[in-house]
């Protein structure tokens, strides 16, 4: 590789939920490529230690604290970065939550309840690529990744709100770059498997996902969970000129899970010939 | 029972492949729903009992051909004989299905070639041989038995995952050539079964949703289901009796 020239050299690129896990192994990824970064999510001490980050490996780096289900917010995201960075190149749509917190049985789940699991992790990303979609038209270009989960594809007990949103996340992704193709704006999906995200998280929460840690090993083909940059290096290709013809489409990081998944992972039965003739 | 729409009365079905699991309660599920029957496996005491099993259990027509169902000659010969027999083929079931589980560097090709001879080619050879007879009829239902390891990967399970991915595909392939000939072509995805003289593995139990594993009957009633008229309008799709299975990672 190229140690001269980044191939992101110059690109704008907004991350959302860039505070942590996923969105600040992009940031950092990105950045090392010559990428400036722009990340927006709530809370700000983590916003800042990202673009920190950023700077120390040479980026520009702008913070917008923003809450992505607030759409006043969103579109004053896209504000903000236009007047401070010039342009925007890339989206990527990174926001969202999985509750540490103990699931509740479906009949004790409040309206308020869906509506926040729905709102955080499917209609932000819908909110954030409008805001920003008249400005890839009439730019005649643009990138929008959205970040879905292989619950996406599959169901998982209790998980309601999680696994239904990521579904759409993924059929968004698909209506999005049908849509837009026309305007030369890509959309493209990371589909991340079971990744330790946890570390810049309360501590409470990093218990709990430490415990689930081991029961999802073994959903795993290759025997463990992913780290933040087996996402990360996917943002820089699905961000770089690399990708150019690449629209709709779903890339999938998850150590396997998502082509297994008929037995448990470890399971490798040996049967002959002989005995399995009819 | 089987709903009134569903009934096969009149209707001719012929159940191919060798398979431990599936033949026996495939052609009893047909039979009790009406339909005549015809089974071409291997000759063996199981084809025997199978046939003689749906003639007691329902009273209806059964006749068992002894098939090498690896060789497209004889299997043209047995659905000669279906036709000879009973003027016409209106329902296929392609229920091959060999076990057959090893490292794949450690596969030698004649034992690759055979997992692909009777859980791929035996459909190949008797979706041929009763497709040109579904043609002239303008009718017919296929309906292939295959794994859900025609769509998920398995460590040690390389050959049997590529045949049964290709039974899915030719599925497809032709649900779409025979789309405007009448004839439907679908498959029933399977997950884990209990089989005769094979324990169960607890561990796989617990991971399956519904926590047990299916028994051979209970995929029957979908056979029944996507042999009768009611279906005319679903083609080349794939569908699972699996206790929820395929749904979770």
């Amino acid at each position: 590789m190229s140690v001269e020239k980044g191939t992101l050299d110059g690109k704008v690129i907004i991350i959302t939920g860039g505070g942590t896990g996923l969105g600040r192994s992009m940031a950092f990824r990105l950045a090392e490529e010559g990428a400036d970064i722009v990340v927006a999510a709530r809370r700000l001490p983590p916003l800042e230690e990202t673009a920190a980050g950023v700077r120390e490996r040479g980026g520009k780096a702008l913070v917008v604290p923003t809450d992505v289900t607030d759409t006043a917010q969103v579109n004053s995201l896209i504000e903000k970065t236009l007047a401070e960075m010039g342009k925007i190149d890339v989206l990527i749509n990174n926001a969202g939550i999985v509750r540490g917190e103990r699931p509740k049985f479906m009949w004790e789940i409040s309206e308020q309840d869906w509506r926040i699991g729905i709102d955080v992790n499917l209609s932000s990303a819908f909110y954030c690529s409008r805001a920003v979609s008249k400005y890839f038209a009439d730019r005649k270009g643009g990138n929008i990744i959205m970040v879905a989960s292989g619950e996406g594809f599959r169901g998982q007990r209790n998980s309601f709100m999680y696994n239904t949103a990521k579904a759409g996340v993924v059929n968004l992704t698909r209506v999005m770059a049908l849509t837009l193709a026309e305007y030369n704006i890509r959309v493209n999906c990371i589909v991340p498997g079971f990744v330790d995200t946890y570390e810049y998280q309360p501590e409470e929460y990093q218990k709990v996902m430490a415990e689930r840690r081991a029961t999802r090993k073994l959903f795993v083909p290759v025997g463990h969970t992913g780290k933040p940059d087996d996402i990360g290096y996917v943002a820089v290709f699905l961000c770089s000129d690399a990708s150019d013809y690449v629209t709709a489409g779903c890339f999938i990081s998850d150590g396997g899970g998502l082509a297994g998944g008929f037995a448990t992972t470890g399971y490798a039965p040996v049967v002959s010939l002989k005995e399995g003739l009819a | 029972m089987t709903a009134k729409a569903f009934l096969l009365k009149g209707k001719v079905a012929l159940v191919a492949g060798d398979s431990k699991l599936w033949t026996k309660p495939v052609a009893a599920a047909l039979a009790g729903a009406y339909a005549d029957i015809a089974i071409a496996a291997k000759s063996s005491p199981k084809l025997t009992e199978a046939v003689e099993a749906v003639r007691e259990e329902t009273g209806r027509k059964a006749i068992a051909i002894p098939t090498d169902v690896t060789n497209p000659t004889q299997v043209q010969g047995a659905v000669h004989q279906v036709i000879a027999e009973y003027g016409r083929i209106d329902i296929l079931v392609n229920a091959g299905d060999i076990h057959f589980f090893q490292p794949f560097v450690e596969i030698k090709s004649a034992e690759w070639d055979k997992v692909m001879d009777y859980n791929f080619n035996s459909a190949l050879n008797f979706c041929r041989a009763t497709g040109k007879q579904m043609l002239e009829q303008k009718n017919g239902r296929i309906i292939n038995i295959v794994s859900g390891l025609a769509e998920r990967g398995m460590a040690n399970g390389s050959a049997y995952c590529v045949a049964m991915g290709g039974v899915l595909q030719l599925t497809r392939a032709l649900a779409l050539e025979w789309a405007l000939q009448g004839i439907t072509v679908n498959a029933i995805g399977t997950g884990w079964f209990t089989e005769p003289g094979n324990p169960i593995d607890e561990r796989l139990a617990r991971y399956i949703p519904v926590r047990r594993y299916g028994e051979p009957e209970e995929i029957g009633s979908l056979v029944v289901y996507l042999a009768s008229d009611v279906t005319e309008f679903t083609t080349g799709q794939l569908m699972y009796v699996d206790g929820g299975l395929m749904a979770h990672a």
